[in-house]
């Protein structure tokens, strides 16, 4: 097992990634959350992945889904109910050269990204707007809240500063983590919807 | 309901709802599609899911009980054929007029 962290929006770069991986003898056994591949290592194969960017709403329609593309001659490599990106290689000589024929539907799977995207980063500027309403704006109720800390003096203040320091970081880290991964997934909102734009104009 | 809206459909749609004049999952419609266009209309998979999300949105098919416990199959309704026939009326209409220029 190898890991490998690679973030891109752009699933056709991604597509010509895992192919360039399997030509190294690097085949792809799961995805998972914010660009982790796990590859497996194997014998250099050409193989020719194609990407769909789908969430389901049940288990069935996960299964209707999976099903019309082994129909179609397609293997399902790796994708869940709720992982989003949904990798396939052809099995079949009846397989089409793509899992799309127009340029439209191709590229509308970046606009789904790009929606999922914005709603995380809607849920998590919500989140984040209730804790500071939670804590009446002030930033400061978030640290060091023992009543007088910074006045106390020598080895008083740092028993107190030592013992309030994990409920600190326990209120503040979270916080900080869910800051950073909501303007990621903005960034990745505009850039998704930006290369959705292009590609559905592009020749 | 406007049906107006729907249209023009696009050469897909316009096959799909065709072909669902019988019952039938996914993959029946994509052969079924090919077969009626001679072979020169092939939609893929990923094509054929999106499509066929859009027509159950616009409430142009349904999904119909069957025994396939793994496959949703599906069939024009009411509306849909409505507004089958309506693009069907436009495109004799259409023809009509280019015959009568000559072409």
């Amino acid at each position: 097992m190898m890991k490998k962290f690679k973030v891109s929006v752009d699933m056709n770069e991604e597509e010509k990634y895992l192919n360039e991986m399997a030509k190294k003898g690097f085949i792809l056994k799961k995805y998972s959350a914010f660009g982790r591949y796990h590859f497996e290592k194997g014998s250099p194969q050409d193989l020719h992945y194609r990407i769909d960017y789908r969430l389901f709403k049940s288990k069935s329609e996960f299964n209707d889904y999976v099903a019309l593309f082994e129909d179609a001659g397609w293997k399902h490599v790796y994708g869940t109910i709720y992982s989003g990106s949904q990798y396939f290689l052809p099995v079949s000589e009846h397989a089409s050269d793509d899992i799309f024929s127009d340029k439209e539907s191709k590229a509308r799977r970046h606009e789904r990204l790009s929606q999922v995207c914005l709603l995380n980063f809607a849920l998590m500027l919500l989140y984040f707007l209730i804790v500071l309403i939670s804590i009446d704006f002030k930033l400061e109720n978030l640290f060091f809240l023992t009543p007088g800390l910074w006045e106390m003096e020598g080895a008083k203040f740092w028993s107190a500063f030592w013992f309030e320091f994990p409920f600190m970081l326990w209120r503040v880290v979270p916080i900080i983590v869910l800051l950073i991964f909501g303007i990621l997934y903005g960034i990745w909102a505009i850039k998704a919807k930006k290369l959705y734009n292009k590609l559905m104009v592009e020749e | 309901m406007n049906l107006d809206k729907c249209l023009p459909l696009t050469e897909t749609t316009f096959y799909i709802l065709l072909a669902l004049k019988e019952p039938g999952h996914g993959y029946y419609i994509m052969q079924k599609v090919e077969e009626m266009s001679g072979g020169k209309v092939r939609i893929a998979a990923g094509t054929m899911y999106g499509a066929i999300e859009n027509l159950m949105k616009q409430k142009l098919i349904m999904a119909v009980p069957s025994e396939d416990k793994r496959r949703k199959v599906y069939q024009i309704t009411k509306k849909g054929e409505e507004v089958l026939q309506l693009e069907v009326n436009r495109l004799k209409q259409l023809l009509n007029l280019a015959q009568e220029i000559g072409f």
